[in-house]
């Protein structure tokens, strides 16, 4: 097998581990803020990853098709990185401007920055 | 580890009737006469809507008519809603009184804006292949209709006004489409006396490209309607609530 295979495989493998991981934080972490971060892991190490490693994957085989595979796992896997960032942002935004949700911080960084 | 016991009975239930439906489940051999017929003459043949899309050749073709009164319940729909929220001139004025300023950070607002470009260009991309590939006029038009939608939570439905898409505008479109699907649908009245005929009326190709004759036509007019209508409807529902209020008279 080539290189690019190799790569492919790996980032794949790499998007199951975050799956897995951002998965036991989900129901492990303690408030919304820090099991935001856990779904983020989910999205973008777990779905954007491993869709660039299929891209990877299908140009590094010969199967019909391989360039139309490749193209539109990549263009998934960008929209992916600009989608879920901004909504785990929009959502931490107006979780923390309505005060719905509990929130012990150790140090405010937005705080001292208004100050 | 009551609940473990209970999940590990869930999983194995769930694998049995899988593997059970999975070996059970093998595809029919033979096709209804129906389906036949459909599929041998959407794109060759006789009877054909020259379009290699066997569902929208039956919607928009061999069952026009059925679809045609579908579309006029949805309409009629969005006319129940729109009299609902009905504004006199003041008021519409009132309501549309407000800052265009984005409500969210930053990096959301310029995601929506990529965002938004890239849903038209789908939505577009949806409605135009309908007749070719999965798709039409209406699943083209409630993507078109997220655009307006997006731009109204990360900015506000007074940014959407400002740029020229009020509900008036909102609702011309719509009619512009309903007079389009109308017309396609009697044009052919004119010309044999049959009422929404597609073949050999309309043309079956442009440039090489299967048109499919009417339906790339009813797929145009029923995205710009549906789209516009959705539209019209939310720019309603996201007039804040202090402002319905005064309108209605409701007392605090």
């Amino acid at each position: 097998m080539n290189t690019l295979f190799t790569l492919g495989a790996i980032l794949v493998i790499i998007g199951g581990i975050c799956d897995l991981f951002g998965a036991i934080g989900l129901l492990k972490f303690p408030n919304f803020y820090i099991r935001l971060h856990a779904a983020t892991i989910g999205t973008i190490g777990g779905a954007a990853v491993p869709l660039f490693g299929v891209a990877l994957l299908a140009l590094s085989t010969n199967i019909p098709n391989k360039y139309a595979i490749a193209g539109a796992s990549l263009i998934t896997g960008i929209i992916t990185l600009l989608a879920a960032p901004a909504g785990a942002t929009a959502l931490a935004y107006a979780a923390h401007k309505t005060n719905a949700v509990e929130w012990n911080p150790k140090t405010d960084h937005l705080k001292e920055a208004r100050k | 580890m009551k609940r473990l016991i209970g999940l590990l009975t869930i999983l194995i239930t769930v694998l049995g009737v899988a593997c059970y439906v999975a070996q059970n489940l093998t595809p029919p051999e033979n096709l209804h006469p129906l389906g036949e017929y459909y599929l041998e003459n959407s794109y060759f043949g006789e009877h054909s809507a020259k379009s290699p899309e066997a569902v929208t050749s039956i919607l928009w073709d061999y069952r026009g008519v059925d679809t045609l009164f579908e579309t006029a319940v949805f309409f009629l729909a969005i006319i129940g809603s729109l009299t609902l929220f009905r504004l006199n001139k003041e008021q519409a004025e009132e309501a549309k009184q407000g800052e265009p300023k984005p409500q969210l950070p930053e990096p959301v607002v310029v995601v929506t804006k990529l965002t938004v470009a890239m849903i038209l260009a789908v939505s577009a991309s949806i409605a135009l292949h309908g007749q070719l590939t999965p798709g039409g006029g209406f699943q083209g038009g409630s993507a078109l209709a997220v655009a307006p939608l997006l731009v109204i939570a990360a900015y506000t439905k007074y940014a959407l006004e400002k740029n020229g898409l009020d509900k008036t505008r909102a609702i011309i479109i719509r009619s512009i489409g309903l007079l389009g699907i109308a017309l396609t649908a009697l044009t052919p009245l004119l010309v044999s006396g049959y009422i929404m005929q597609n073949q050999p009326i309309f043309p079956a190709k442009a440039l090489g490209v299967p048109l499919g004759g009417s339906l790339v036509l009813y797929n145009l007019f029923e995205y710009l309607a549906v789209g516009a209508g959705f539209t019209a409807v939310f720019l309603l529902l996201s007039i804040p609530e202090e402002k319905f209020k005064k309108f209605l008279g409701v007392r605090r």
